[in-house]
């Protein structure tokens, strides 16, 4: 008899601050997903060409001048179904052009309660199939 | 043959509707133009199937672009719907996020750029 297909859900997480990645490590674990942190633009495009991510919470500001935006950009085009959350300091016209133009669902605050953070994320993710397999957990970068 | 790609152009400003359908059309795109959100609410509620749509934000009355974004959003298939606007603000940027508006492109627009735009859009839609 084959093993039953399992569907946990995968995020990533994308902050320079390693506080940050491990309350929303604890916060998306706690919710049945697998986490995957990544500090950095690199580290984030590697994670992208070896996880199929159903949410991404990204900071608009990476560690070593890293440009969060595009990033999600890039997200939304390898995984247009994901919800794609970006966190940024402030809310004005040039962040919500960049939010539309990336193909960002939606953005937070960058002090937001990450708690608050996935709770959206997981509220506005579109439903689809996920094609992870893995238990839930975390995989750091 | 390819399927010519066909795209809608709404602004109040006669000159700016035909300044970018010379620019698609150009490109090979079949363009139609509507000077209003009326006309162009007509022609997307009247089974006109276009693959993107291109629309001003302030023409009858301010951010009624948004209805025209509203209407083309609803549609199937989804065409990809761009905004174009000299008045963004916080609270009709964040309607077009929250609407899921493909593109803002603000006024004075980089032609280049919105043809980029567009045609990554259509290359990506659904």
């Amino acid at each position: 008899m084959s093993e039953p297909i399992k569907t946990t859900k995968t995020a990533l997480i994308v902050h320079a601050d390693m506080s940050v990645l491990s309350a929303f490590q604890s916060s998306f674990v706690s919710k049945g997903y697998v986490a995957i942190l990544a500090r950095d633009l690199p580290t984030a495009l590697l994670a992208l060409t070896q996880h199929f991510f159903d949410v991404a919470v990204i900071s608009s500001r990476l560690a070593e001048g890293g440009d969060g935006w595009p990033l999600a950009g890039v997200v939304h085009l390898i995984f247009p179904k994901a919800f794609v959350g970006v966190l940024t300091p402030e809310t004005n016209v040039l962040t919500l052009q960049a939010a539309i133009n990336n193909g960002v669902t939606q953005i937070f605050d960058a002090s937001s309660n990450p708690d608050h953070v996935v709770n959206a994320s997981l509220t506005g993710q579109q439903a689809g199939p996920s094609k992870t397999s893995s238990e839930p957990g975390t995989s750091i970068h | 043959m390819a399927r010519q790609p066909s795209l809608l152009i709404v602004d109040d400003e006669t000159n700016v509707a035909l300044t970018l359908q010379m620019v698609f059309e150009r490109d090979g795109y079949a363009v139609r133009t509507a000077n209003s959100c009326a006309s162009a609410l007509k022609l997307l509620q009247n089974g006109h199937q276009f693959d993107a749509v291109i629309t001003d934000l302030n023409m009858e009355k301010e951010n009624i672009g948004l209805e025209v974004a509203r209407a083309a959003l609803q549609l199937h298939p989804k065409p990809a719907v761009v905004l174009c606007t000299g008045y963004a603000s916080v609270d009709n940027s964040a309607a077009a996020l929250q609407m899921k508006v493909d593109y803002l492109a603000t006024k004075p627009v980089d032609l280049d750029e919105l043809k980029r735009a567009v045609r990554r859009l259509m290359a990506f839609r659904e």
